[in-house]
């Protein structure tokens, strides 16, 4: 049951979309509108990150009937094109948040939207800190500043809800599923000790395609990893009541 | 006060040891005076009688049955997150 203050949030990570599913995933989205108010898609939309793949996905998710959220994956890194990526996605009618917000109308509420591709680095007790190496303080460096962005942008948005989108984990918990080895590359707690400082009702995030769905951070923020292989379907729906 | 992580620990059992349960690989949470069920059953009914065993087995505690019906029909039914 939906009523008139619910927010209903379509939420996916992990299209992975490529020349060969053209158009198939557009197809899924039929009807939306009639699901939820806004569609976010949380990082990797493209296998390598081509800008050919990117013009692909700007084509699936063109002018869709729903205010259309995106942040960027680490594939969508890997040929060195993101930032053309962002363009054709942003021409396409996606709003692609970098380290930033938006604040969408959905009917009477302002629904603020605070998110990026984030980082990793491990989680609390067991992660990598600025020590040593440049290399490794570089990487914990990155994954620091983008935190301090999303804590800054949510503190100064003017919203009535707000979630947060992420393509790296901010708990360990939706990483369930991944092998332990590999958890300091699929997120890091400093994004979630980021939000929880700042405040939000839901943080989103993909790339652990082996993961769990459902987490929380140590604050109790519900976390929710929306990796295709892991919600097993075009996108999951969350309800604010 | 209890601490949570045995809290949660108790509920646990009773969701595997209570006769109208006896579901196992439910995960539990509590965070203050919050208490999140996570897992995945394959009927409502089951998902209602574990929140019903979870809250008798700690009534003080505000519960949020997050216990996902697994449903292979797309395109899956929404979560309320309240
Ligand atoms: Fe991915
Ligand atoms: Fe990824």
């Amino acid at each position: 049951m939906s009523t008139l203050t619910d927010l209903r949030i379509a939420a996916v990570g992990d299209i992975h979309l490529g020349p060969e599913v053209r158009g198939e995933y557009r197809k899924r989205l039929h009807g939306i509108e009639d699901r939820a108010d806004v569609l976010m898609l949380a990082g990797d939309l493209t296998r390598h990150g081509t800008l050919e793949e990117g013009r692909l996905v700007a084509d699936e998710l063109r002018d869709l009937p729903v205010t259309t959220v995106a942040v960027l994956g680490n594939h969508d890194y890997h040929s060195n094109q993101q930032e053309a990526i962002v363009g054709v996605l942003r021409d396409a009618g996606v709003i692609v948040l970098e380290d930033d917000g938006v604040v969408i109308q959905c009917g009477g509420t302002k629904l603020g939207v605070v998110g990026g591709k984030g980082f990793g680095g491990g989680f609390a007790g067991k992660c990598a800190s600025e020590f040593g190496e440049p290399e490794i303080k570089n990487f914990v460096a990155h994954t620091r500043s983008i935190a301090e962005a999303w804590k800054v942008a949510l503190k100064e948005m003017d919203a009535d809800r707000r979630v947060v989108l992420s393509h790296y984990s901010p708990v360990k918990e939706t990483l369930h599923g991944e092998p332990l080895e590999i958890y300091p590359f699929l997120g890091s707690y400093l994004l979630a000790e980021a939000v929880d400082t700042a405040g939000a009702e839901l943080i989103l995030h993909g790339h652990a395609h082996k993961g769990s769905e459902k987490g929380l951070t140590p604050g109790g923020i519900r976390v929710r990893n929306v990796a295709l292989p892991v919600i097993g379907k075009a996108y999951a729906v969350y309800c604010l009541d | 006060m209890e601490a949570p992580q045995y809290v949660a620990a108790r509920i646990q059992q009773a969701l595997a040891e209570d006769a109208r349960t006896h579901e196992l690989g439910i995960h539990v949470d509590v965070r203050g005076d919050q208490l999140f069920l996570r897992g995945q059953v394959s009927g409502s009914e089951q998902r209602e009688r574990l929140g019903q065993v979870a809250h008798e087995t700690a009534p003080d505690l505000k519960v949020h049955n997050e216990i996902k019906v697994v449903d292979v029909s797309e395109p899956g039914e929404d979560e309320h997150l309240d």
